[in-house]
């Protein structure tokens, strides 16, 4: 403050001190910036590897692990060919509400099948297994489509309204595999064919596959639902255009 | 003050990140599905940038929490910001009924449309906490104190000297 000199000089040596760490310290900088980055690029790529081994979408079905009695590779139609009007329904065993579109509809639709005015093409899928925590969306359609196997169509359709009726809450735990197997006894399979495949998982991939379907598609959500072929935007429509179909 | 803005910002992109990617990461299926349903990008990527969301998310929200590279990564973040606007943007005028399906997926919405304005001011203001973070990267409590502390002396200018006078 008192000697204007000493305190310049002071600055320049402060300055180039200053200099001088500023140097080493960019270099410094510039390794931990690439150890950071170089550590997170390691961390990065194990995640992505973790995300897609653990992906199965798409992986190839053995012929054991394909339901019988489908139309199609992922689709069930039920009801008489020369049935008028032709409903899509993309469903998932746990969702609620799908649940209330099986309530509202349900027991309509399966009197239009009976009468032959209208035929469904079930495009069943399971992709609320987190919705559960014993994967109950993806094991209940599982027992779906070994009942649909063993027992045929009209028992696949009333597995499927047992499911919808006894739905167990989201965030439950479901219901274990010995109810899916009642139901799918109820539902008029034999309960020795059912119970391996059902205990088994054994159409799980299909389940996997059958769902990504949904998503090529181009449907993204439960129920969508389609009479004619024609998309309805939401499922209050959904309901009209089917009741009105089996009216 | 502005520290303590970019520290509230790190935190609130950081957590919202963090938790988007850890509800993603479980269902690889389903984020491979949801990237799909937007109908943008060609079938041939759709699997791997499904696979790649929650990793980026998580690592992105964790490098912000901790504030270590902080205006690398938020510039990282305002990017995928950008995108996922624009995405949702487009799905919303082509009126696609997806659900965004950034905290794990469950069914269509009820109400679409009003779905994709709260995903949408959702995304903006995160992308602001970004842009903010782009600019003034410095925060309290980040780790880049620590790992760079000269960067942070240099900025602040009068602190340079009385280091040196110390």
């Amino acid at each position: 403050m008192a000697n204007k000199s000493r305190q310049q000089s002071k600055t320049e040596r402060a300055q180039a001190l200053v200099r001088e760490q500023q140097r080493r310290e960019r270099t410094r900088n510039l390794l931990v910036v690439g150890a950071v980055v170089a550590a997170v690029a390691i961390i990065a790529v194990v995640m992505v590897v973790v995300q897609s081994k653990s992906d199965t979408t798409g992986d190839e079905v053995s012929a054991g692990g394909t339901p019988s009695n489908l139309t199609g590779s992922y689709n069930v139609v039920i009801g008489k060919s020369s049935a008028p009007t032709t409903i899509k329904l993309y469903e998932d065993l746990q969702c609620p509400v799908c649940r209330s579109f099986e309530q509202v509809a349900g027991q309509q639709i399966q009197t239009g099948i009976a009468d032959g005015k209208v035929k469904v093409d079930y495009h069943m899928v399971a992709f609320l297994d987190h919705s559960s925590t014993t994967n109950y969306s993806s094991r209940s359609l599982n027992a779906a489509m070994a009942v649909l196997s063993t027992a045929g169509p009209d028992a696949f359709l009333k597995f499927h309204t047992i499911a919808y009726d006894n739905q167990p809450a989201e965030g439950s735990a479901g219901v274990p595999d010995s109810t899916l197997v009642d139901w799918a006894v109820q539902a008029g399979a034999d309960e020795g064919e059912v119970s391996p495949l059902i205990d088994g998982n054994v159409y799980h991939q299909w389940v996997v596959n059958a769902t990504d379907q949904m998503s090529k598609d181009k449907v993204s959500g439960t129920p969508t639902i389609f009479v004619d072929g024609k998309k309805l935007p939401d499922v209050q429509s959904g309901v009209n255009a089917v009741l009105e179909a089996v009216k | 003050m502005k520290q303590w803005i970019g520290l509230a910002a790190r935190l609130i992109v950081g957590i919202v990140d963090v938790a988007a990617g850890a509800a993603k990461f479980p269902d690889p299926a389903g984020n491979v599905r949801q990237v799909r349903a937007f109908q943008l990008l060609p079938e041939a990527v759709v699997p791997i940038v499904g696979h790649s969301l929650p990793t980026i998310e998580l690592i992105v929200g964790g490098a912000l929490i901790l504030g270590l590279l902080t205006r690398a990564f938020a510039i990282v973040g305002a990017l995928f910001f950008v995108a996922f606007i624009l995405g949702i943007g487009a799905a919303w005028a082509r009126g696609l009924e997806i659900n965004c399906g950034c905290f794990g997926s469950s069914g269509v919405p009820a109400d679409p449309q009003r779905q994709y304005a709260i995903d949408i001011a959702r995304d903006v203001g995160l992308l602001i906490c970004c842009l903010w973070l782009v600019v003034w990267p410095r925060t309290r409590f980040a780790l880049d104190n620590l790992v760079f502390p000269h960067q942070e002396r240099l900025a602040d200018g009068e602190q340079v000297t009385s280091t040196v006078e110390n």
